[in-house]
């Protein structure tokens, strides 16, 4: 083999001089330009991606248009508002000085809910509580994949104006797991839009089993309770109002079913239920029992719960529901939904372990509740 | 593949090779076709292994081509980037306990019960809403 190349090669033949020449050529283009080459060849690849997000996010733009208008009335034309909806930002606290910060984030989180929900309302005055919450959503999904356009674009005219193969770096290695974070949320426009449950509805979906047909009342905004019996113990049973597209205020509503307690008989266990993320790996579905608060978000409603639950001395348990990245905004896959049911049992079980005849049990289904009535 | 990403103008997709692919496309060729001639041309005379190299780069050549079309088609039938999921809604009789499965319809959720029953009196509730199971991609 070397022989033949060394054949092609040789110089009394044309050929193998021009051949030569050539490779020679590339191989001094690639001495110098290979950094440059590879930084080429990622913004193609990051480009490619920020033309599939350009037209993830445009749809969502067009689909939150049409809902809008759909609930709105005469012939509004809510695109204006709608763009400026799309550009919302949200400032945190400062945590140069860390002391009260829960408190500050969480005044500033109901801020934002209000003026969103106002927004909406404005937008689309004929709508109901529940199309205003999925509306709500819908912009929300709508907002962060315009966010995502927006990062990805600024790395990639970054990278492609400086050239750097650092900058572009940057956005290239995240990018396979940013792009499943858009795909999720792509789906999230139908499911709010139309109002099916989504992945993270898990934990309304298993509370809304124990509860329903039994009499409820609001505790928290957007929360709902109810009393259910079961194997000689009392259960209260806690979810977000449903069925429009809301988390509520757990946090609220545990602190304020344990505080309501007062000289009754107080609460004997709490146990949370909610969506977890899955390692590659295991099965969407699976269900996981610990102990702690099972919930997401920023952290404020977990720490007034963590609050509450420490002020009673109050044992907490968590049932977790597995799922991937692309399924919690999506709407729910059949392996979640028969989880849902498998999840009752778990809590049952759990109940029957872990308390006794008499106790008063708190159960929580944490989640978006988009879908799921009470 | 010559549009470049800002927000100045509609997209255009990547469906059809820029004129610079298709220059490198045709020299590739013209000089593939030329190295399976002088293949050819070599392994009928004197130098048999030669030819056999030029028929290997010649080939290769016009693999690439190949390829360079192949990878087109495939970006330009790419799936849309946001596919509709099929959701189903179920819907169970308390009264007769017949179950019953049909397309979701907006406004339909879970517990929701408005839906006259097909085979008593009783109103059919909804039980549960979810995707159709998707068929599983073949590797």
């Amino acid at each position: 083999m070397y022989l033949q190349v060394g054949q092609l090669l040789q110089n009394q033949s044309d050929i193998g001089m021009i051949l030569q020449t050539l490779f020679s050529l590339s191989f001094i283009i690639y001495l110098f330009y290979a950094q440059r080459i590879q930084a080429m060849s990622m913004l193609r690849a990051v480009e490619g991606t920020l033309r599939k997000v350009k037209e993830i996010r445009d749809k969502g733009r067009s689909v939150s248009i049409e809902a809008v208008k759909e609930a709105s009335e005469g012939d509004y034309d809510p695109t204006p508002d709608v763009e400026r909806f799309l550009e919302h930002f949200f400032i945190s606290p400062t945590s140069l000085d860390p002391a009260g910060i829960v408190g500050k984030m969480g005044q500033l989180l109901n801020v934002r809910e209000n003026t969103f929900e106002a927004e909406v309302r404005a937008m689309a005055p004929k709508a109901s509580d529940s199309e205003v919450n999925n509306l709500e959503n819908l912009l929300e999904a709508s907002l962060a994949l315009n966010i995502y356009y927006k990062v990805i674009r600024h790395f990639y005219l970054l990278g492609k104006k400086t050239m750097n193969i650092y900058v572009i770096m940057q956005i290239h290695m995240i990018l396979p797991m940013i792009v499943r974070e858009i795909e999720a949320y792509s789906r999230a426009l139908q499911a709010f839009r139309d109002g099916t449950p989504i992945g993270d509805s898990v934990g309304p979906l298993v509370a809304a089993r124990l509860m329903h047909g039994h009499e409820w009342s609001d505790v928290a905004k957007e929360m709902v309770a109810a009393e259910v019996p079961y194997n000689g113990r009392t259960l209260i049973v806690t979810k977000a109002k449903g069925p429009g597209g809301s988390v509520g205020k757990p946090g609220d509503a545990i602190e304020n079913i344990l505080n309501s307690r007062k000289g009754r008989k107080k609460v004997d266990a709490v146990i949370m239920i909610d969506a977890a993320g899955k390692l590659e790996g295991e099965p969407a579905g699976g269900i996981a029992e610990g102990v702690g608060a099972a919930i997401g978000g920023i952290g404020v409603e977990k720490y007034k719960i963590e609050e509450a639950v420490k002020e009673h001395d109050i044992p907490m348990y968590a049932i977790a529901i597995k799922q991937d990245i692309t399924h919690v905004v999506a709407p729910m896959v059949e392996e979640l939904y028969t989880a849902c049911d498998t999840a009752v049992e778990t809590v049952k079980r759990m109940i029957d372990e872990k308390t006794k005849e008499g106790d008063t049990i708190l159960v929580a289904g944490i989640g978006n509740t988009v879908g799921v009535g009470q | 593949m010559t549009t470049r990403m800002t927000d100045a103008g509609p997209q255009t997709p990547m469906m059809s090779l820029s004129w610079v692919s298709l220059a490198v496309v045709v020299v590739i060729g013209i000089f593939s076709l030329l190295f399976l001639w002088l293949g050819f041309q070599s392994f009928g005379g004197e130098n048999p292994d030669q030819g056999n190299l030029y028929i290997v780069v010649g080939t290769a050549g016009l693999a690439a081509i190949g390829y360079m079309f192949f990878r087109t088609k495939a970006i330009s039938s790419q799936k849309p980037p946001v596919e509709k999921a099929e959701v189903v809604t179920i819907l169970e009789c308390p009264s007769c306990d017949l179950k019953r499965v049909r397309d979701f319809q907006r406004g339909d959720y879970v517990y929701k019960s408005d839906e006259s029953c097909t085979r008593c009196e009783g109103t059919m509730t909804i039980t549960g809403i979810h995707r159709k199971a998707e068929p599983k991609k073949k590797r």
